[in-house]
């Protein structure tokens, strides 16, 4: 059965299904959009049961001649890593759809566009995650910006095209330095039996050093950009600080992946050599995004802002578990993937129900709210606990095994990153204390705490970080398989302890 | 001497001719037909003629010959491919020409005279554009198959002319187009005196002005190469000049903006294929072995005019003169096709130049629809909202925007993504890298347009959009369905043109 | 060794009551306290059958274990949600769950006029949870997940009442220097997975002989910073006189009885470590005695009652931490005095609460005065808390206390000499601020408003109090009676070690009841004999007024790391929108400029068209030519 085809075809079903609805009729808008994101969760989960975990092979392949002329191939498949982040896609999907029901209200154009615009962006997340032909791959990683570039500047806030404008101009550079890559890859293949796009194909390519350092750097730059790293991440905060929560749950919490699923996908399993010449810079680049990241977000005024920057410092922790090359790191960044998803999902949507309320996203506005909307306030802090990666939710598990991972290869790396949870500690108990606590401030005494339909919608998130931090052997079952064929491929071993033999 | 009767094979070239004869029937309209009648007759002979020829096309589609005119043209795969895309493009043109609110009343009348008020009043319409445009397609047909100098150069002459008076025939601000139409003749004029003064070197070098005749002599390598260099480059600035190519581009901002809209897009797209069309023939055939001279100049030019044509453009504020300079950045983007030299290189260059002359025309008719009452308006200022007012028409001119900054799924991506690789294929990875580089600022003017259309609030100043006709509709869904189609399934005109894409020698 | 499965009851039974609570919300209002209170009791009892099945059992059979579920397992980096209850966790199961289930009792009273009881409830049993799984974790790695926990615990009811900003910032303080000090954790954990590949206390404890001793050294001192976080130890010290933030009971059994003797706790479980790195041992018992005199020093400046019983709190666990650095003859002695502390340390802050709660919160001991007549009771059970402290025989202080001073003296060497003396001296000092305290609550004058009128508390309230008391007085006698609790450890310490004796049992008992008796003297006559003004006087030495302000440790903490900290914040977030985002925006307005530029070459003019033409053709013809050449 062809499993993830029909993952991308059923939002552009339900997108052709909006579309063809009166635009007068919003509520049914919602609904058909809601319905949709809830079949493709499910879809994906029945899928999931099927996932063979311990076969690292690419599964639920499928490979179509797409543009034979170049080699081209609409070809997908899937391993942990990939199942892991589709599966976080579409649970956040419906999240995003239920607790922004009426997000799309300020926008330019009407709500229908809004839900199209949205599940179209489904249909691409799936594909750029599934895709093992590098062309479908850049394809979709290039097309994707562009409902995401509506999504900023059509229903945003604020300076909000400009800020699209910024998300779009720096993504396409990314893209056309990786396009240029792959028109190295496209015409070394040729060069070398036949012109192919095909991953495992041009996994196996001859270049010269050089030459891959180059390519590497060209696939590289545009991942470190889409998972923002440290210094081409200015682009984020502004985007999160115009797009409306969901979009810019949409946005960090699962299109960013893109660039860290990215690194693994491509640039280690392409430029194996490269990668491990690169390692120490992209370290230092990753130590700098964590303690930077979280020294901006100490430094914010906007909230929306401050959680962009902890996402730059999460990602700075993901980049760095990537490349520490040991089993723990790996399968730590992958699971710190899925967690930050829903813990910056978390952040974003009840930020988003606070700043929606009050008016304003400027923290010093709020104040007091654990008195006039408990679940609110609650619901806030709980979520930011899970970002600061408090033992028990999930969130810690993966940071505590990127530490760990990156401890036994590379220790100094690894003490100065764990200066970051001291500073989580802070840019998440600040805005805490202001919001959240003290006396009530003007302007909040009467807004109203969280609606049913907003509790609905959060409830699932909360549930899964609390339920992985205590038991997140499921998922790690899924991703450890993947995660050590990597290293292994990449001819990396975890370091073993030098016990001395005779006791003391 | 000993006279040998010309033996011409017709149906090899039956296209041309049958251009030609349209052309002909057209004038005898303008003479003999009532004014009431004449543009619907003219309307209809010109597709006529345009439909019937494509038909001849693609009857001799697989036909190869060198001499289906005593040597002076050559039909062959790209010969057939480069002729079938002007066809097409052409025919979506002249659906735009159609509507006659873009050109003036009387071409003879001086602007603002009584004869121009009075001729207005009367309703006249200049149908004569019809046989122009006819006689400018035969031209834009014979040059990328013409395998003689002489040929090449009436082929030359014989699309430029009628598009200088075509440029002229604006209707509003006629004063500017008839200026635009005058260096567009003068600098013509000139660039067509190097190009032959380049074929005067040529005959020179080799004592031949046909093709293979230098061919040989380049091949041989016996012979003055001065004389070919400085041949090969005067023959370029003709070419160049055509292609508008930095620096020999100056006249096409003043020319997009100045002549009427129609006219622009027929120019743009067509003029590209005929030009570049020759171009490949020379440089892939006539002088392939000489490519050690030849590849670094083409290779400086194509990077300064990517460059130039890419930053230029963002300084614009006028919608027809940001279209120009993009029209001149993807010229450079072409040459980098020629200067690959590989058959890769060929088909891509045949399969961008379609695209590329689709997605132009359907760009430049939605200008046509954008009116207030004093005509077309292109400031771009009074571009904004226009997502709001209209947002069909806004959405598809951002889709041609994105096609032009070769976003995937759009068919400017194909054609770029398969140039590039053709040149980087044959070693130009610098010019490849100063492509992608100048793709990402060009990115930035197509995407400040969508900007001012999607996400600024309208202005109340008029400006409104016109309901296109019937034609025009057709133009830009036609042009649109090809754009979306060869981004998603390019596969099928690619197996085409990679069947038919070789030249013969 | 041997499972269990009912050891899970000790932390489910309260994490589902907090739970519970949590969730239901307004609803549980009614009767959330009392299901609170019942789930820390049940708990309490689980405590005692586990001690029951372990006292049928041999020494060595005694530890059992509860495998839960595998908790993460990535290559080599196995971690079960495993417990462990041995000799020594039982000691601690049954404080908490103990002293927690009177303390439960006790707030059900004090807080019954605070709208957010159930709250306040729902937290207590959280806090207890996590209290009872850092010391039943079976890992380090489990352990630290308690270890937050009661952090967490401990900054929601520091700050329970944070609609007062200086309460809120209180929490936030706390939290974030506990955070400083489970990073040393996190690095403990950290070097010994990559030093032995376990973090499980018994793996860890059989890999310790096979490891490098800079190894065991590295994280011996990243587990005494982890300890001095959590348990207020110098340098980490600053947080808990504001954790006097929050309600009297949460003083009492957090930040007095239990969660700041995790510290203890932690290193006496690490003891094969600390054994085996004598240098941190040795950096152990310097912290423990500089903060014992850090505390002492301080308690004898706070007018505040809580805050003076703070600086006691610290310094008695200074005591702990000095004991358990003095090795396997240490260990058991922290433990002893770690018991006996839980029980009057918290019977004393449950006393303040009672005073607190009679005279309308006031906690300026200044304003106090003559309670004794007002609040027998409470008097009572904090006059015999006060004794037990004091080190005043049979009190429960005098076995424990004199047991550390005496050890300390026997640690042998210049360096026994030193830590004793200091012990010894320390115990002078408390005699004192903890007299000064005694008698400026409850003797003298009163010195209180007119409007306050001192009563006794509700039986709910006195109950629990009179319950430690008990504790107070007896616990010593009965854990030390027969080395009872030296015999019962002594299975997981190994050999007790004797040392040479430098000073016998009675020297010492001596000079600490002479120390005592002179320090009690000089308070007697600084606050009884003489007034007290109700304002604190300004015309005091140098050495009181830094002691007030605690020694200038926030003084510290702000100039070394605050501001700098802040201002490195502004600087950053100027320069990433001038520096980084600016060479961003540069880029473009590059482009632009150079596009207006070039622009100028469109003059309009046919005759720079054409020379434009011209010169390209010359250019090119000069660029052939030069490719010819």
């Amino acid at each position: 059965m062809i499993w993830l085809s029909l993952l991308m075809a059923l939002p552009l079903v339900g997108s052709l299904v909006v579309a063809a609805l009166p635009k007068t009729n919003e509520k049914l808008v919602k609904q058909v959009a809601l319905a949709t994101t809830l079949v493709v969760m499910g879809t994906t989960i029945a899928m999931a049961v099927g996932f063979q975990r311990d076969n690292v092979e690419l599964q639920f392949v499928e490979k179509y001649s797409w543009i034979p002329s170049f080699g081209i191939n609409y070809a997908l498949g899937i391993d942990g890593l990939a199942l892991v982040l589709i599966l976080m896609s579409t649970i956040l999907a419906p999240v995003v759809v239920l607790a922004g029901w009426n997000e799309a209200h300020g926008g330019r154009w009407s709500i229908k566009t809004f839900y199209i615009l949205i599940l179209v962006l489904e249909t691409m997340i799936i594909g750029v995650f599934t895709a093992t032909d590098v062309f479908l791959f850049y394809v979709i990683f290039e097309a994707m910006l562009i409902p995401v570039y509506f999504l900023i500047g059509g229903y945003g806030t604020g300076e909000r095209s400009a800020a699209a404008v910024k998300f779009l101009i720096y993504s396409l550079f990314g893209g056309l330095l990786m396009l240029a890559s792959i028109i190295a890859l496209y015409v070394m293949s040729g060069a070398q039996g036949g012109h192919t796009f095909d991953l495992v194909a041009l996994s196996h390519l001859e270049m010269s050093s050089t030459t891959q350092n180059l390519l590497f750097l060209g696939f590289f730059i545009a991942f470190a950009i889409k998972a923002p790293l440290w210094p081409l991440h200015t682009w984020l905060p502004d985007a999160a600080q115009s797009a409306t929560p969901g979009t810019s749950v949409l946005l960090l919490g699962i299109l960013d992946k893109v660039g860290t699923f990215g690194m693994i996908r491509y640039c280690l399993t392409l430029f194996p050599d490269a990668s491990k010449t690169f390692t120490p810079m992209i370290l230092v680049l990753a130590l700098i995004s964590i303690v930077y990241g979280a020294i901006l977000a100490i430094g914010q005024r906007d909230l929306k802002r401050l959680i962009a920057f902890t996402s730059i410092s999460h990602f700075g922790f993901i980049t760095m578990g990537i490349f520490a090359m040991t089993s723990q790191g790996h399968s730590g960044a992958t699971l710190y993937m899925f967690n930050h998803g829903f813990s910056t999902a978390a952040l974003f949507l009840v930020g988003g129900w606070m700043i929606s309320r009050r008016g304003s996203s400027t923290i010093s506005d709020f104040g007091g709210l654990q008195r006039v909307t408990p679940v609110m306030a609650w619901t806030f802090f709980l979520a930011g606990m899970s970002s600061l990666a408090l033992p028990g939710l999930s969130s810690f598990v993966s940071e505590f095994l990127v530490l760990v991972g990156t401890f036994t290869r590379y220790p100094v790396h690894a003490i100065i990153a764990t200066f970051g949870i001291v500073l989580a500690a802070l840019y998440i108990l600040i805005p805490v204390q202001k919001a959240l606590h003290g006396p009530i401030t003007p302007g909040n005494e009467d807004l109203s705490d969280l609606n049913i339909r907003e509790k609905i919608a959060i409830a699932p998130v909360i549930a899964i970080i609390v339920a992985l931090g205590f038991y997140p052997s499921p998922l790690l079952k899924v991703i450890n398989p993947a995660a050590t064929h990597v290293i292994a491929q990449l001819g990396f071993s975890d370091p073993v302890p030098n016990l001395t033999s005779e006791g003391k | 001497m000993i006279f040998t009767a010309p033996v011409l094979n017709y149906t090899l070239l039956s296209p041309i001719l049958i251009l030609l004869g349209g052309a002909l029937i057209g004038v005898l309209v303008e003479a003999f037909i009532s004014k009431a009648l004449r543009p619907i007759t003219q309307l209809s002979i010109t597709i006529g003629t345009l439909v019937l020829s494509l038909s001849q096309v693609w009857k001799i589609r697989n036909e190869q010959s060198m001499t289906a005119a005593m040597g002076s043209v050559v039909i062959d795969g790209p010969a057939i491919l480069m002729q079938a895309s002007i066809l097409i493009i052409s025919i979506i043109s002249v659906f735009l020409i159609a509507d006659t609110d873009h050109f003036t009343a009387l071409a003879a009348a001086l602007p603002g005279s009584d004869e121009e008020r009075h001729s207005l009043q009367t309703g006249n319409q200049v149908t004569e554009v019809y046989p122009l445009t006819l006689f400018a397609i035969s031209g834009m047909m014979l040059f990328p198959i013409s395998s003689d100098l002489i040929t090449l150069f009436v082929a030359l002459e014989m699309l430029s002319l009628p598009l200088y008076i075509m440029a002229g025939l604006s209707r509003r601000r006629r004063l500017a187009s008839q200026e635009a139409a005058l260096k567009y003749f003068l600098l013509g004029a000139f660039s067509s005196a190097f190009f032959l003064f380049g074929m005067a070197y040529l005959y020179g070098y080799s004592a031949s002005v046909t093709f293979a005749g230098i061919r040989q002599s380049v091949v041989g390598g016996s012979g003055n190469d001065i004389l070919l260099f400085i041949g090969i480059a005067f023959l370029s600035i003709g070419l160049l000049f055509k292609v508008s190519a930095v620096p020999f581009h100056a006249w096409s901002p003043d020319v997009y903006q100045g002549a009427p809209t129609p006219v622009t897009g027929f120019m743009a797209a067509a003029t590209k294929v005929a030009a570049f069309g020759a171009m490949l023939r020379i440089y892939y055939t006539v002088f392939a072995n000489a490519e050690w001279s030849w590849t670094p100049m083409l290779s400086g030019i194509a990077i300064v005019t990517m460059l130039f044509g890419s930053l230029v453009a963002i300084a614009q504020r006028d919608v027809k003169r940001m279209l120009a300079y993009s029209s001149i950045a993807h010229a450079g983007f072409l040459l980098t096709g020629v200067i690959a030299l590989n058959k890769a290189g060929l088909e891509a260059s045949i399969f961008y130049l379609f695209a590329y002359g689709i997605a132009t025309v359907g760009a430049f008719a939605i200008v046509t629809l954008v009116r207030d009452s004093g005509g077309e308006v292109t400031d771009l200022n009074r571009w904004k909202g226009l997502g709001k007012r209209s947002p069909w028409v806004a959405a598809t001119f951002a889709g041609f925007l994105l096609a032009f900054a070769g976003i995937p799924l759009t068919s400017g991506f194909i054609g770029k993504f398969s140039i590039f690789s053709a040149a980087y294929e044959s070693g130009a990875k610098g010019v490849v890298i100063v492509g992608v580089l100048s793709s990402a600022i060009a990115a930035f003017f197509y995407i400040r347009v969508i900007v001012l259309m999607f996400f600024t609030d309208p202005i109340q100043d008029g400006t409104s959009v016109e309901i296109p006709s019937v034609l025009t509709r057709i133009t830009v869904i036609f042009s649109m369905i090809v754009t979306i189609a060869l981004g998603v399934f390019p596969a099928p005109l690619l197996n085409v043109i990679s069947n038919l894409g070789t030249f013969i020698r | 060794m041997m499972t269990s499965n009912s050891l899970v009851y000790l932390i489910a039974l309260p994490l589902a009551g907090a739970v519970i609570l949590l969730l239901a919300g307004r609803r549980s209002d009614k009767w959330g306290h009392l299901l609170a209170t019942g789930l820390s009791a049940a708990s309490f009892l689980v405590g005692l059958y586990q001690l029951s099945l372990m006292l049928e059992r041999s020494n060595e059979s005694r530890p059992v274990t509860q495998k839960l579920f595998e908790w993460i397992s990535v290559g080599t980096f196995n971690i079960d949600a495993g417990l462990m209850l041995d000799q020594l966790s039982i000691c601690f199961t049954l404080l908490i769950t103990g002293v927690g289930t009177l303390i439960h009792i006790y707030s059900i009273s004090y807080m019954s006029h605070d709208p957010d009881r159930r709250r306040f409830f729902a937290f207590l049993n959280l806090f207890i949870a996590a209290m009872l799984l850092l010391v039943l974790g079976d890992s380090y790695l489990n352990l630290y997940v308690g270890w937050e926990g009661v952090g967490l615990a401990s900054y929601l009811l520091i700050g329970f009442w944070n609609q007062k900003p200086a309460y809120a910032t209180a929490s936030k303080k706390a939290f974030v220097m506990n955070r400083v000090g489970d990073m040393g954790l996190s690095f403990a954990i950290m070097i010994a997975f990559a030093t032995m590949g376990t973090v499980s206390f018994s793996g860890v404890k059989e890999a310790a002989s096979h490891t490098s001793t800079a190894a065991l050294t590295g994280i011996g001192i990243m587990l005494l910073v982890a300890a001095v976080g959590k348990s207020a130890q110098f340098p980490l010290q600053a947080w808990l006189g504001d954790a006097m933030a929050g309600p009297t009971p949460v003083s009492a059994l957090i930040h007095a009885a239990t969660m700041v003797t995790a510290g203890v706790y932690l290193i006496i479980r690490s003891n094969f470590i600390f054994d085996a790195a004598p240098t941190a041992q040795l950096l152990v018992v310097i912290v423990g005695a500089i903060t014992l005199m850090f505390g002492a020093l301080i308690g004898t400046a706070k007018d505040d009652i809580k805050k003076a019983l703070a600086a006691s709190t610290m310094s008695q666990i200074g005591y702990m931490i000095l004991a358990a650095g003095l090795g396997p003859v240490g260990y058991a002695f922290a433990i002893m005095h770690l018991l006996t502390h839980g029980f009057f340390k918290a019977g004393m802050f449950l006393g303040a609460g009672s005073v607190m709660h009679g005279m309308n919160d006031e906690v300026n001991m200044r304003k106090y005065g003559a309670l004794r007549k007002f609040m027998p009771i409470t008097f009572a059970t904090f006059g015999l808390g006060y004794l037990a402290i004091l080190g005043v025989p049979p009190f429960a202080g005098f076995y424990s206390k004199d047991m550390i001073i005496e050890t300390a003296f026997n640690s042998g060497g210049i360096k026994g000499i030193i830590f004793g003396s200091v012990t010894l001296l320390g115990a002078g000092i408390t005699a004192f601020y903890m007299t000064r305290v005694m008698t400026l609550t409850f003797t003298g004058k009163s010195r209180w408003d007119e409007e306050v009128q001192p009563h006794e508390s509700p039986w709910l309230m006195w109950l629990p109090m009179a319950i430690l008391a008990i504790g107070s007085v007896t616990s010593g006698y009965l854990l030390s009676n027969g080395d009872a609790l030296v015999n019962w450890l002594s299975p997981l310490f190994g050999n007790n070690a004797e040392h040479e004796e430098l000073l016998s049992p009675i020297i010492v008992s001596g000079l600490a009841l002479a120390m005592v008796a002179i320090g009690v003297a000089i308070a007697f006559i600084k606050y009884s004999l003489s007034d007290v003004d109700v304002v604190a006087p300004d015309d005091v030495s140098i050495f009181t007024t830094i002691a007030r302000q605690d020694l200038m440790q926030d003084r510290f903490n702000e100039a070394v790391f605050m501001r700098p900290g802040q201002a490195l914040t502004a600087v950053l977030v100027k320069t990433d929108d001038a520096v980084i985002d600016g060479a961003v925006r540069g880029v473009g307005q590059i482009a632009l400029g150079l596009g207006s530029f070039l622009r100028g070459i469109q003059t309009g003019f046919v005759r720079s068209y054409a020379a434009l033409i011209l010169i390209g053709a010359v250019v090119l013809v000069a660029a052939i030519w030069v490719v010819v050449q």
